[in-house]
């Protein structure tokens, strides 16, 4: 039991901060329940796709940047789509394409061997050309049933917007993380030559892990048009978010350390301080700086804690 | 720790909101998607401005930062939460914001759309008349050419709204001088550095042209013309406080400039307030038409001099108010408090 504690005391740490967070919600708004908590789920549904696709492609030891841009096309693809087909063909293409953008941006890193920073940086620029050359303007179309998977809750204070959230992430990463290629995926991340000298094919799981991080985006981009009702071509503000959420969330941005679940609760966490914020009517040009405070105050305390931990 | 560092910044938190409870009065939510834009902190100090004026406001939440139409659905989702009795908000697209929008309105909560419209049933909309601003300029310019000659078209976003608007008034104006022709129409994104550059591209392409009409992307093209040593033609703008100090500084510069206050915020609290006190308008769109200034007549180049403020800043709109509907003084808008 200790033992266990001790493997996952991070997200614990950050599930406890979740419930106080949460706690102070309560009590600077009593009237906060389940539509506050529906709320909070689909807000944080882009911000968590995003997240844990970039926390896989940390995990490898790698980082793209590219993820905003990506699922701005995915998006525009899933609008677009749907304006001449239904949604279940739209969405399985969409998957595709997300996959294959990942994939073809891990294979530029492996191909090229030039930093993943540096083929991500470029390839930003490419997807977010792409999505506008797909959707020159904010439009398409979103059949009502996909928006309204994401509508309600299954349970009272069990919004569908958190299960789908859930189902999804777990769907792709579950059978990864028990597999042969999951095992790969954390010793690359760890010591790419250890791993290489292990057998383990590192060019291959490099771009398995960025083709995991296209399909997790493409979900992304399907979630923000499923919350909007329209395909926006213009990458909103999901890279920056998605690197925080994976610091927070206890993943070692040298690659190697981590899981899903600390970051996609670290997404909760920035969501609901910034209902916080909001419900107090903090002045917004102080919010950014209240947000950042607590990201680096939780991360340095995280740091502090942990060394002390290995002293002793 | 960590529970003690959370309590102490909730407390923090906490001291302003308990503000709000203890008088019976009007709690708005004001929602807006970009930051650091002179036109939009204008339209956000207006907002605090009227409210402050207004005495059945207690108090404003603003939620206001750079983010896309899924971030605005949050805030307008954690305003909601909040419990304000009404939103005026800037929506960052027309069809995206519904569902948190109907939810709003379904919960008796005013909605009030400034500066763009919105498709939410139910909802005001207060906005400057955009094809009214671009009719005005547009028919200034080719009178000033004298009928004929060629332009150039200067537009802000494709697919936004208030682009879709102006280019109608565009083209109105435009079917009435048949012998106007359009040489160069480009999309400046109504960002300063993007529309420069794209007049000093064109400049050096040597075509000739006769006058510049421009969606607000004003100062820096006149700006492109001094700097390239290109002789000026008549160039219609916005009343960016840059602009108009223009209009009575450069030399040799013939030009116009339609208002579109930012200040139209304010007018939309006004509206909110006007509506939660029983007196709702009868149509739910309501426009605020543009006035032209122009510094070819004496007459013109007077209302100029009246209307620049040397205390403003430069980006900021020189309108810094809507007759008829804001109450605050020229110092509560640059105060920027309430």
């Amino acid at each position: 039991m200790t033992r266990l504690v001790q493997k996952h005391a991070w997200v614990l740490g950050l599930l406890v901060l979740l419930m106080v967070l949460l706690g102070i919600t309560k009590l600077i708004q009593p009237s906060f329940g389940a539509t506050g908590l529906e709320s909070l789920a689909r807000a944080a549904l882009p911000f968590a796709f995003a997240t844990a696709a970039m926390a896989i492609v940390v995990i490898v030891g790698g980082i793209d940047l590219s993820i905003a841009s990506m699922m701005a096309v995915c998006g525009v693809t899933a609008a677009v789509l749907m304006q001449s087909m239904g949604a279940v063909p739209a969405i399985i293409i969409t998957l595709g394409v997300g996959t294959a953008m990942g994939a073809i941006n891990g294979a530029l890193i492996v191909v090229t061997k030039v930093p993943d920073i540096v083929v991500t940086l470029a390839m930003l620029f490419v997807w977010e050309g792409v999505a506008l050359l797909i959707l020159s303007t904010p439009g398409g179309n979103v059949t009502d049933a996909m928006q309204g998977i994401i509508a309600g809750s299954i349970l009272p204070g069990l919004p569908m917007a958190l299960v789908v959230m859930a189902v999804a992430i777990a769907l792709v990463w579950m059978p990864v993380r028990r597999s042969k290629i999951g095992l790969s995926i954390y010793a690359v991340g760890s010591d790419e030559l250890a791993a290489f000298r292990s057998g383990v094919s590192v060019g291959w799981t490099k771009v398995v892990a960025y083709a995991l991080c296209g399909l997790l985006a493409a979900m992304g981009g399907m979630s923000l048009i499923m919350l909007t009702g329209i395909g926006e071509p213009v990458p909103g503000p999901y890279l920056l978010a998605s690197v925080a959420a994976v610091v927070l969330g206890g993943v070692v941005l040298g690659g190697g350390r981590g899981g899903l679940l600390g970051p996609i609760i670290a997404v909760f966490i920035l969501r609901i301080i910034r209902t916080i914020l909001t419900l107090a009517a903090v002045d917004p040009n102080v919010t950014t700086i209240v947000e950042g405070v607590i990201m680096v105050a939780v991360v340095m305390l995280g740091a502090i804690v942990t060394y002390r931990g290995v002293r002793a | 720790m960590k529970k003690l560092l959370t309590t102490a910044a909730a407390l923090a938190m906490l001291a302003p909101a308990a503000y709000a409870d203890g008088h019976n009065a009007y709690v708005i939510g004001v929602s807006n998607t970009v930051q650091g834009n002179g036109w939009r902190e204008q339209m956000i100090c207006a907002m605090r401005a009227q409210a402050a004026a207004e005495g059945d406001v207690d108090s404003l939440i603003v939620a206001h930062r750079n983010t896309d139409a899924a971030g605005q659905l949050e805030d307008l989702n954690n305003l909601i939460e909040a419990g304000v009795d009404a939103i005026v908000l800037n929506p960052a697209n027309p069809d995206a914001l519904n569902s948190a929008l109907d939810a709003a309105i379904a919960a008796g909560i005013v909605v009030v759309a400034v500066d763009a419209g919105v498709t939410a049933e139910g909802a005001y909309i207060l906005s400057n008349n955009q094809e009214e601003y671009a009719y005005l300029g547009a028919r200034w310019l080719f009178e000033q050419l004298g009928g004929e000659g060629d332009v150039v078209y200067m537009r802000g976003i494709a697919g936004v709204s208030a682009d879709t608007d102006r280019d109608n008034g565009f083209q109105r104006a435009l079917a009435e001088y048949p012998n106007i022709n359009v040489i160069h129409e480009v999309f400046t994104g109504w960002q300063q550095d993007q529309g420069k550059q794209q007049m000093f591209d064109f400049l050096a392409t040597g075509i000739p042209f006769d006058g510049v009409w421009t969606s607000g992307i004003d100062n820096v093209i006149v700006d492109a013309f001094t700097e390239s040593g290109a002789p000026l033609v008549p160039i219609v703008g916005a009343d960016n406080a840059g602009f108009v100090e223009y209009l009575s500084t450069v030399e040799g510069l013939s030009g116009a400039a339609v208002t579109n206050p930012g200040s139209v915020g304010g007018a939309g609290i006004a509206l909110a307030v006007d509506i939660l006190n029983g007196e709702a308008p009868e149509d739910t769109t309501v426009l605020v038409d543009p006035v032209l200034w122009e510094n070819t007549t004496e007459e013109g180049r007077e209302v100029i001099a009246n209307a620049q403020n040397p205390n403003l800043d430069p980006e900021w709109p020189v309108s810094v108010t809507v007759p008829g509907w804001t109450d605050y003084s020229m110092e509560d808008i640059i105060a920027c408090e309430g």
